[in-house]
Parts: C-alpha cells; structure tokens; sequence
C-alpha cells in the first residue's frame, strides 16, 4: 500500500511549472486520500473530519434518492404509457431507461461545474474547493428528467460563476448554488419548466396516442435485454388514454385534495412513484437522509424543525381561511406533495447559505416554511414554492444574524453593567450564539 | 383591507428597489453598513409616507382642474419636488439634531433623498394608477418600508463579504450590483401574488 502510494506521489505535478495539473492531481489525491502534511506548530485540533469528508457525507446521505430517482424516471415513463403498472415490474427497464436519463445529467452537471471550479483554483493558485461535490450532487435530483443539456450546462456555469466564483469561491456565497441553478431555468424558460410536461421524461408529447420517443442507446439496452431473455424497449407504445402528466401540486392548485387523490393516492405520493423532480419524490429516503445529517451533526436540526413547524402553521392558518381549493388540503397532506422534505433536509441547511446564529436558525427555519407555503399556494405563478423562500431567506440570513448578535451584544453589556455594580469579576466576554 | 394589501404589494410584491429598480443611487451608495443603512431607510419610509399623501391632495385639489377648471397637471413635476425638498429639509434638522453620527455618516446622500427617484417615483406611480388618499398612504409606507428591507439586507450581505476573497475588479460598486440583481430573483418569489384577488375586495 505505501509503494502504491509512493508511485502515485511520484507523479505529482509541479506546481510552478503546470499549475493546472497540480491543481487536478491535489484535488484528486486529497479526494482519494487523507493528505500527509500535519501542522507543525502551536496547538491545533487535528481531526479527519475536514471539508472534504464533511461533503462526502451530504452526498452519500443523498445516494437512497438517486437510486429512486433513477428508477423513478422510468415508472413515470412507463406509467405514461400504461406499461408495467407495479413499481416492480419490468424493474430492469426502468432502471436502465432512468439511468440513460440520469447519467447525462450528472455528467454535464460535473464536467461543467468542476471544469469552471478547476480553472478557478488554477488561476487563482489555490488548491480544489470541494464545494462543487455537494452542489453538483444536489443539482441532478432537482432538475426534472426531460431537461436538455445545454440548459443544465448554461444553469450550472451560471450558479457557479456568478453565484459563487464571484463572491470568491467556496464557503463564501450568499445563495445557495444548486437552487440558483434550478431558478435560472426556471426564470429563462418558465413556459417549458413550469407545465405539466417535463416531469415524464421520453415521450413525443403527454396527449394520448403520442409515441415514446426514444434516443441513442435503447437499442443497445434492447441488445442486452434480448440476449438474456427478458422484455425490452417498445418504441411503438403510446400515451393511454386520460394521462396528464400533471403532478399532485398543479392538480391539488387546480381543485384541491379531491382532485389530488383522483389521480394519486397518499401512499404513493408518500413513498415517491409520481412524477416530479428526479430526487425529491420519495419522501422516506430522504428523511434517511436527513437523520444521517443530523446525526453526523452536519445539518442543523434547527432549522429542519422549525422549518417543519413554519410550513405547518402557515398552512394550518390557510386551512382556516379556506378561500381557494388549494388553502383547504388538509395541512398534514401539504407534506405530502412536492419537494418540502428535499428542501428541508438538502437545502435549507447548508450552513454556508443559513443563518449561522442558533436564534437566527429558528427564525430563518420557520420563515422559509412560513414563505414557502404562501408561495405555493397562494401564488398562481410557481408551482412550488421551497426554492425562492429559500433563495429569499439566504439574501435575509445575513441580516438576521446581524440582529440576533447585536441583541446579544446589548444584552451582554446590561449584564455586564449590571455586574459591574456588585461584583468586580469582569463579565464573560464570549457571545452565546 | 385595501390598506393592507396595498401596503402587502407595494413592500414585497412590487419591491421599489428589486423590482422596478428605483431609488439605486443611495441604495447602492449607503448599503455599506447596516446601521447607516438602517438610518437612510428609515428616513426613505418617513419622506415616502409623508410625502406621498401631501401630492395626493395637491394633485387632486390644486392641479387636476380644481380651480377654475384650469388644468394645471403640467405644474406636477415641480410640486412634487418642492414637496419632497422640503420634507426632506425636515427630516435632514431631525437627523441632525437626534444622532449627529449618523447625520455624518449618511452626509451627502440625506439631502439627495430628495432626487432619490424611488420617491418621486412613488408619486409619480400614484397619479397613473390613480390611488385615492388612504391608497396613496399605504402605497407610500409600503414602498418606503420595501425600499427599506432591501437596502439593510443588502448591507449585512456587503458586511459579511467583507472578508471575501472576492475578485479584485468586482470589489464594491461590481458586487453590489451582482448581489441587487440575485436579490432581484429571490424577490420574484412573491411577485405574480394579488392580495386583491385573494381576499375579494376588488
């Protein structure tokens, strides 16, 4: 093993005379392998938990939805065009036609945002942020499955440019990276991103009788599949009669729970087979996901739960004015639809974007569901709602933070005046926050 | 309720600032710290919702063909202006005479509230939708208190990225004006809502 990896840092770029290729071999390496160099002086916490790992854990707490998402894209698919109704049947099918999806999105999603990451830590002569794996990992499950690259390339290079190469890299943007990429979409083409259509991915049209439209690579999965017996792509299936593709939010906008459940049950939006973003339908993986976070102590709880108790309370003050279909879903059923626990746990608490106050996390939490409700349902424009509260709360947590430290600051100092009285022991200097 | 829903749209909805992209100059100038910022905003909301119902009864019982039938609409621009310049004078002694520091801190730009166009906007924006007194209050507080919102949030992100390594050609004016426009987009989160329509009083 320390053979190997001699040989390996014996290749080791120079880092004066090809500076990118000592950027891409470092990033590399230190993704690979805990780098040697230890502090040497003063007193320092050494622990293996840095960065790097840190964003490691976020992904692999997110990995239970790719494996869905995946298979997901296929039963959307599938479902469209009456095939295969049981989430089991033609498994094989569907997991190799969402990963024909899938993989492209993740592909274009890395080679954009790494490229643009590299050559900013080449020019700027520091070693590869590791931001981009979470953001790069969080951007395919928001994206719908139908969405052409070259969108997704433009959003990515977008978010992470202007979103955070400008505020100086890693750790320092205001707005969180994959919601600025998914709302760049959204804002250029909002006709395609917000109908009914993009959620199934492969098909001509959603009107009945439309054929599935199949690109490169089905005919060598129907090789494979043909060869070991088993069913294969049929490129002259059609849509069945009735299918709308339309996902619980736009049909619960349109006529509330009952037209919701005519077409969905609760099950099944609970446990994620209906159309919508790649990653966020299944809602008990994902809260998997969450209690991984919270348990490794990367994500704060706070902000999860008071978020929680935000878009509760919104929604149960809606559920008592009842004035339009959508305010009168039963509250508990809001969770259901939609992506809630995907912002929740993934996107609400990336600690860079939060308030990082304890007291600031709370407000910022409950905000963002109290926001985020009303956006959905009251605002006929945007289907949903967690992305621009969140958006809009990043651009507020900075504010937050700076009251919640000056209401300690105040605080603090009357303690201290009023010790100051009576005793002569200084008061504690450290701000609680 | 048409009170508060005019006030709900003018602050959040139809955000002076993010939205229609008025009042920039002191906006971008004076988000540098929150507390001067805190300060200006404070006085945007005071000369908007002072301002804009003195306008309303000038332009409703002086110009707009109330004496004699005259059509003095023509005389709007420099009434209005007179009207702000003076509110402003006011709210420049009061500044002056309750917190000295942040007279010295906002300097120049307390009197240049008076070319702030968001203000002269505001009234302006009065007269074409043709808001009745109560209206024009609640527009007037409400555009001063979005006006206000933006600006102190933009200067606790200017605070926070301080200590950025940000790119040395976008340093100051450059990222305050990336941070408006990404602001600009979290704001569009609410647009496209009409109070209105929701509570049936139109």
């Amino acid at each position: 093993m320390s053979s190997f990896l001699d040989k390996v840092k014996s290749i080791e770029p120079d880092k004066k005379k090809s500076p990118f290729l000592h950027t891409l071999y470092d990033g590399f390496f230190t993704f690979l392998y805990a780098p040697d160099e230890v502090t040497k002086d003063g007193v320092h916490i050494r622990d293996g938990m840095d960065l790097k790992r840190t964003m490691v854990m976020v992904v692999l707490a997110m990995q239970l939805c790719y494996v869905f998402g995946s298979i997901n894209i296929g039963h959307q698919h599938f479902a469209a065009l009456g095939m295969y109704d049981s989430f089991v049947d033609g498994f094989h099918l569907k997991l190799a036609y969402g990963l024909m999806k899938l993989i492209p999105i993740f592909i274009v999603t890395h080679v954009v945002g790494l490229g643009i990451e590299f050559w900013y830590a080449a020019k700027k002569g520091h070693a590869i942020e590791e931001g981009f794996l979470v953001s790069g990992a969080l951007i395919p499950l928001i994206m719908p499955p139908d969405i052409p690259l070259w969108w997704l390339a433009m959003a990515v290079a977008f978010a992470v440019i202007i979103g955070k190469e400008a505020f100086g890299g890693t750790g320092m943007n205001i707005l969180n990276i994959a919601l600025l990429a998914r709302v760049f979409i959204f804002f250029a083409y909002p006709t395609t991103i917000s109908g009914d259509e993009v959620w199934v991915a492969g098909l001509a049209g959603t009107e009945a009788g439309s054929p599935a439209d199949y690109g490169w690579g089905v005919g060598f999965f129907n090789w494979i599949f043909e060869g070991m017996g088993l069913s294969t792509f049929d490129a002259r299936a059609t849509v069945v009669d009735g299918y709308t593709g339309a996902t619980p939010l736009s049909l619960a906008f349109k006529g509330g729970w009952e037209n919701v459940t005519a077409v969905y049950t609760p099950s099944q939006m609970w446990w994620g087979g209906i159309p919508g973003s790649i990653g966020e339908t299944n809602k008990p993986f994902i809260l998997v996901g969450a209690g991984l976070l919270i348990a490794l102590g990367i994500a704060s709880w706070r902000v999860m739960l008071s978020m929680l108790i935000g878009a509760a309370v919104c929604a149960m003050l809606l559920n008592v004015w009842g004035a339009t279909p959508f305010m009168t879903v039963p509250w508990y059923y809001q969770f259901y639809m939609g992506s809630f626990f995907f912002a929740m746990a993934f996107m609400a608490t990336d600690p860079v974007t939060a308030a990082s106050t304890t007291r600031g996390k709370w407000i910022y939490g409950f905000l963002i569901g109290f926001i985020g409700m009303i956006i959905r349902v009251l605002n006929p424009a945007y289907p949903e709602g967690w992305m621009l509260a969140i958006l809009l709360l990043n651009v507020f947590a900075p504010l937050i933070d700076h009251y919640v430290l000056e209401g300690n600051i105040s605080r603090r100092l009357k303690q201290a005046a009023a010790n100051s009285g009576n005793t002569t022991t200084p008061a504690p200097v450290t701000a609680e926050h | 309720m048409d009170f508060f829903n005019i006030f709900i749209k003018a602050a959040f909805i139809d955000n002076l600032v993010l939205a229609y992209f008025l009042g920039m100059c002191s906006y971008l100038a004076v988000s540098k710290t929150v507390k001067t910022a805190f300060g200006l905003g404070l006085a945007v909301i005071f000369v908007l919702g002072i301002t804009m119902p003195i306008n309303w009864l000038i332009n409703t019982y002086l110009l707009d063909g109330a004496i004699n039938g005259l059509d003095l609409t023509f005389l709007r621009l420099i009434l209005f202006i007179a009207v702000i310049a003076s509110m402003v004078q006011l709210v420049e002694m009061v500044i002056e005479k309750i917190s000295p520091a942040l007279y010295n801190s906002l300097g120049i730009f307390l009197p240049l509230i008076t070319v702030n166009c968001a203000i002269l906007g505001g009234s302006l924006f009065m007269v074409a939708r043709e808001y009745n007194f109560t209206e024009s209050l609640a527009f007037g507080l409400g555009g001063g208190f979005g006006w206000f919102l933006a600006i102190i949030a933009i200067a606790a992100i200017r605070e926070k990225i301080k200590y950025s390594d940000v790119p040395p050609a976008l340093r100051g004016l450059g990222m305050a004006f990336i941070l408006t426009g990404l602001m600009g987009i979290a704001f569009m989160s609410l647009m496209g809502i009409d109070p209105a329509a929701l509570t049936g009083t139109k």
